[in-house]
């Protein structure tokens, strides 16, 4: 029973981490998503080609690849660019907090390249005619957008958005590879130190848990959004 | 009496195809134009071009004496607010704002004006609001929302949201042709009760009875030209051109 209480405190700790990982990438990623959809299709042709190759770069290779990029890149570059400068692997020797850091911005940068597919589509769904209605009516392009047309994207990519962030709060647990102490990293600690494989699957009801409220949650903003079809 | 519209050889191009070939055209204070023709000629994109939702390729839009539009071949002038202003435009497919009731969406644009301006008229907006709601007749459908309503009740409410700025010139582009038959009543009893109250207008309509019974002016065109212009008789009863006589014994369409 102490056991218990004990690996499920450490499990608690894991989660603060992963939910942190997870909330943080969605405050950084949404509205970074926006801006790249707006990149996408931009009439001006280098900044679409270039905002659509990099999307392609960051849904094309595996997250996991990413985030060791982040993370070891920047050490990478500076022993070349000062080797002089070489302090071996002591610059590795990172803090959590860098660590975390890496790990965030790897996630935030991916999942924007998602969003920005989800917001793209949802965007190009609406009927031109809502645009030409507003022009008509005196509006600024800008109010036509954050007025009248944004809120029907995000009726319409409710579901697909809710898809995704249900895998980002998943994909949190990839922060184990640079020792991260998420959910999961804490669940093997158990695993190795402890030869206890039941933690495991504790941490996978804690993500159980956690998706469920998501899609309450969801459910419950289609519900407030269902008072208006377009 | 001075004319409150004048149109000057208006040009428009879609790549190659010349849709309007110099189209000229002029209105007064309170009079309704109906502008008739097959499909494919041009209607819709000429009432585009005064609305600005396309740029004319050459020609002149004049309101009340004054130039809002110029543009010589190849040039792109900039579109001022007031030009905007002059026009409003019902469109065939309403295009209600869906997230918003009947009143917000008769208000929304005015209030975002009035911000602009800095200036607090939302009390005397939503008072415009309702009075012209009582015009349309949908007083009591103020709180419902646009998938609330019929065909007709949506078009009756995108009218009203036209009037709601003032423009000058009001314009139709094919009304009713979205409706049931049945639905196509109420909204022309709407624009013909418009039209007591002086509102200038132009509207595209396949209504020949409506059309016939509304207008001042008549205006036929065909492949990019007026082919025939004139008084509801001349052009209904006497047409001149023969393009006029085969569209108008080919059926209402
Ligand atoms: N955005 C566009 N790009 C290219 N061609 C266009 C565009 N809009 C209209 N056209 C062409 O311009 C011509 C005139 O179209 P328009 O819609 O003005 O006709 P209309 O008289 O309104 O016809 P209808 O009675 O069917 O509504 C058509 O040949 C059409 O294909
Ligand atoms: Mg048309």
């Amino acid at each position: 029973m102490e056991m218990f209480l004990d690996v499920l405190s450490q499990l608690a700790g894991g989660f603060v981490t992963s939910f942190l990982l997870f909330i943080l990438t969605l405050i950084l990623a949404l509205p970074l998503g926006l801006l790249v959809s707006f990149c996408t299709m931009s009439k001006f042709a280098p900044l679409s080609m270039l905002s659509k190759l990099i999307v392609w770069i960051l849904r094309g290779t595996p997250l996991m690849l990413q985030i060791f990029a982040i993370f070891y890149l920047p050490g990478i570059l500076r022993l070349f660019i000062w080797p002089q400068m070489n302090t071996g692997w002591e610059w590795f020797d990172t803090t959590f907090s860098t660590r975390f850091i890496a790990a965030l911005v790897a996630f935030a940068i991916n999942y924007a390249a998602y969003f920005s597919e989800i917001f793209r589509g949802g965007i190009q769904s609406i009927s031109q005619g809502q645009y030409e209605a507003c022009q008509v009516l005196g509006m600024s392009k800008r109010e036509a957008f954050f007025k009248v047309i944004l809120l029907q994207v995000i009726k319409r990519i409710i579901p697909p958005m809710s898809n995704e962030i249900i895998t980002l709060i998943k994909d949190t647990s990839l922060a184990n590879t640079i020792a991260v102490y998420e959910l999961i990293f804490e669940a093997k600690e158990f695993m190795v130190i402890d030869a206890l494989i039941w933690p495991l699957f504790m941490a996978g009801a804690f993500y159980l848990l956690f998706v469920g409220l998501l899609t309450i949650i969801f459910g419950l903003i289609e519900k407030k959004l269902s008072y208006f079809r377009s | 009496m001075e004319n409150m519209l004048e149109v000057k050889n208006l040009r428009k191009r879609f790549g190659q195809n010349e849709v309007l070939k110099g189209v000229s055209l002029t209105l007064k204070k309170g009079e309704v134009l109906s502008i008739i023709g097959s499909s494919g000629g041009g209607k819709t994109t000429l009432l585009r071009c005064l609305n600005f939702l396309e740029t004319a390729n050459s020609g002149e839009i004049v309101v009340n004496g004054k130039t809002v539009y110029r543009a010589e071949d190849g040039e792109k002038p900039e579109l001022t607010p007031e030009a905007q202003a002059s026009f409003g435009l019902v469109f065939q497919q309403f295009n209600l704002f869906p997230q918003y009731s009947v009143i917000d969406n008769l208000c929304l644009a005015p209030k975002l004006k009035a911000k602009r301006e800095k200036q607090d008229r939302n009390e005397e907006i939503e008072a415009k609001a309702r009075e012209l709601l009582e015009t349309v007749g949908l007083s009591e459908k103020a709180n419902a929302y646009p998938c609330e309503l019929s065909g007709g009740q949506q078009q009756r409410v995108a009218i009203a949201r036209a009037l709601m700025l003032s423009p000058e010139i009001l314009c139709f582009d094919e009304p009713t042709s979205a409706l049931d038959p049945e639905l196509t009543g109420e909204v022309l009893r709407v624009i013909r009760s418009l039209k007591d109250s002086e509102r200038t207008m132009i509207i595209v309509t396949h209504e020949m009875e409506f059309a016939k019974g509304v207008s001042d002016k008549v205006i036929f065109i065909s492949d990019g030209v007026i082919e025939e212009e004139g008084t509801p008789e001349e052009v209904f009863v006497n047409p001149k051109s023969e393009k006029t006589k085969a569209f108008l014994s080919g059926g209402s369409k």
